[in-house]
């Protein structure tokens, strides 16, 4: 955990010193495990972490009656929109259009305001009232207990693989955590012996690596190279035409460019690793895209992940979809990012 | 020879006194200028370079001789400075106010890029550019009444400090 506390001073920071102040009051057992922190202009303060939300009362205490909160000004807002900007709103133009902004230490800020239109398409957002930090917490180790079942001992790799769950579960967490291990070489099986091997993480919204000016802030291994902020169709292409990577990684895959190339990426013999959004694999069936890739078998492993009280649950499926280790064992670690 | 001793100190300050105003009267269009160029130099670094805006400061702080160095240095070390959690107008507001004794621009020009401190980094390209480009063209108006001044006291100021040395040591003498 001593890690942990560490990076939690970082991500402090950023907001301005009344709310510093508030959340510096909070015991560390809590700040530790906070996975978003929402700040709403004249609206009480709100913290989510472990499944649960509660207020921030103007004493810096946990409550949960709307009106005890403390109602972050218009100035605070300045404040933390003129601080998570780098002081550069003008450098953030994609960004705003996007309704994100990522920060140092891979935390991502979502943002709500007013949408300024051009022809009818979203130009940028001004009077940014609401923000949603979202605190990105390296959790190594995640992966240990899945990469085993990944495994492809015939060609010395990993399988094709989907990794599903819901929003808030973990999916982020954990393909950084394999990228780590894939680059680095840890198979966690006895029999698998083969070195690390070439990874290509494709970081369309600079959440698996938490690039800042291109270097990522996590460990991603020392074979690993990131495309950050690139769309992840044209990223994947170039990745394959480019840097040659055995294995790429990808987040929440589901437009019809992404599934093209991943089946480009097939041909030219290149594992992918992707994520995509839902609670059980008939639910990514439902989706058109995935669907088709699904049915022409193009994964040879599915992983299903979901988050209890307790901990995580993983459940492993092969290519045609069958159940492979019906354990649903709980995992160490509760508090992950989506 | 006591007394003649202070007549020369009397008259040699009075002459240096008239020379130090008539330099500032010289410089201040000088420095607006540059002010000028300076600013031009950060909307391209915003509009072309998309260059944060402490690094954007720092290098065009670089290229500049103080005293105006020093007011987008300190600015940009104020926005680097992760302790301090100032937002970009206070570090430049606070930059300028440090600062602007060095300087030998006046109330009026201060005035123009205090109040450019208000909107910068806080909106996107379109809108920074503007603001600069309004700052920029007050600062003009600002510099053609420096040189106006210049033309008109620069010479004066010179011979007027030797002058009232003069009139300070027959007065007394």
């Amino acid at each position: 955990m001593g890690v942990l506390s560490m990076k939690s001073s970082t991500w402090v920071c950023i907001f301005p010193s009344s709310i510093q102040e508030l959340l510096s009051k909070l015991p560390e057992p809590i700040l530790d495990r906070i996975e978003e922190v929402r700040v709403r202009q004249e609206r009480p303060l709100e913290l989510n972490y472990a499944g649960q939300f509660h207020y921030v009362s103007r004493r810096g205490v946990l409550t949960d009656v709307p009106h005890e909160g403390y109602r972050p000004t218009r100035e605070d807002g300045n404040r933390l929109l003129d601080f998570i900007t780098n002081h550069s709103l003008y450098t953030m133009e994609e960004e705003l259009r996007k309704g994100y902004i990522t920060i140092q230490g891979g935390h991502r800020i979502g943002l709500a305001g007013r949408a300024v239109l051009t022809k009818g398409h979203v130009d940028h957002l001004r009077d940014i009232t609401s923000f949603n930090i979202r605190i990105a917490r390296e959790m190594q180790g995640v992966g240990d207990s899945i990469i085993p079942y990944l495994l492809d001992f015939r060609h010395q790799t990993v399988n094709h693989t989907l990794i599903v769950s819901p929003p808030q579960h973990g999916k982020t967490t954990l393909i950084r955590d394999l990228a780590r291990l894939m680059s680095t070489g840890q198979w966690r099986h006895p029999e698998a012996k083969w070195k690390g091997l070439k990874v290509g993480v494709v970081d369309e919204r600079s959440e698996i690596a938490g690039c800042m000016k291109g270097v990522p802030s996590f460990d991603v291994g020392p074979r690993t190279d990131v495309l950050d902020g690139c769309p992840k169709a044209e990223g994947m292409m170039m990745m394959i035409r480019s840097m040659s990577p055995d294995v790429m990684l990808v987040d929440e895959i589901g437009r019809p460019e992404d599934a093209e190339a991943i089946r480009e990426a097939l041909h030219a013999g290149i594992r992918v690793i992707a994520t995509a959004h839902g609670g059980e694999l008939e639910d990514v069936l439902r989706r058109p895209v995935l669907n088709k890739l699904m049915s022409d078998e193009l994964f040879q492993s599915y992983v299903v992940l979901r988050r209890s009280g307790r901990g995580m649950s993983r459940r492993f499926y092969d290519a045609r979809r069958r159940l492979l280790h019906p354990d649903g064992l709980a995992m160490k670690g509760g508090g992950m990012d989506g | 020879m006591v007394k003649l001793i202070g007549a020369v100190l009397v008259i040699v300050s009075g002459t240096l006194f008239g020379f130090y105003q008539a330099a500032q009267f010289a410089n201040r269009p000088k420095q607006i200028r540059a002010f000028i160029l300076a600013l031009q130099r950060l909307e391209t670094e915003i509009l072309y370079g998309f260059t944060p805006l402490a690094d954007a400061l720092g290098k065009i702080g670089q290229q500049l001789t103080d005293p105006l160095k020093s007011i987008f240095t300190e600015a940009a070390r104020r926005l680097t400075d992760h302790r301090s959690s100032v937002t970009a107008q206070e570090s430049w507001q606070f930059a300028v106010e440090e600062q602007w004794k060095h300087t030998a621009m006046k109330q009026s020009e201060k005035n123009i890029i205090y109040q450019f401190g208000f909107t910068l980094g806080t909106s996107d390209r379109n809108d920074q550019i503007k603001h600069i480009r309004l700052a920029i063209n007050q600062l003009q108006h600002e510099e053609a009444a420096a040189q106006n001044e210049q033309g008109r006291y620069e010479k004066m100021c010179r011979s007027l400090g030797l002058l009232a040395g003069a009139l300070i040591v027959i007065l007394i003498y």
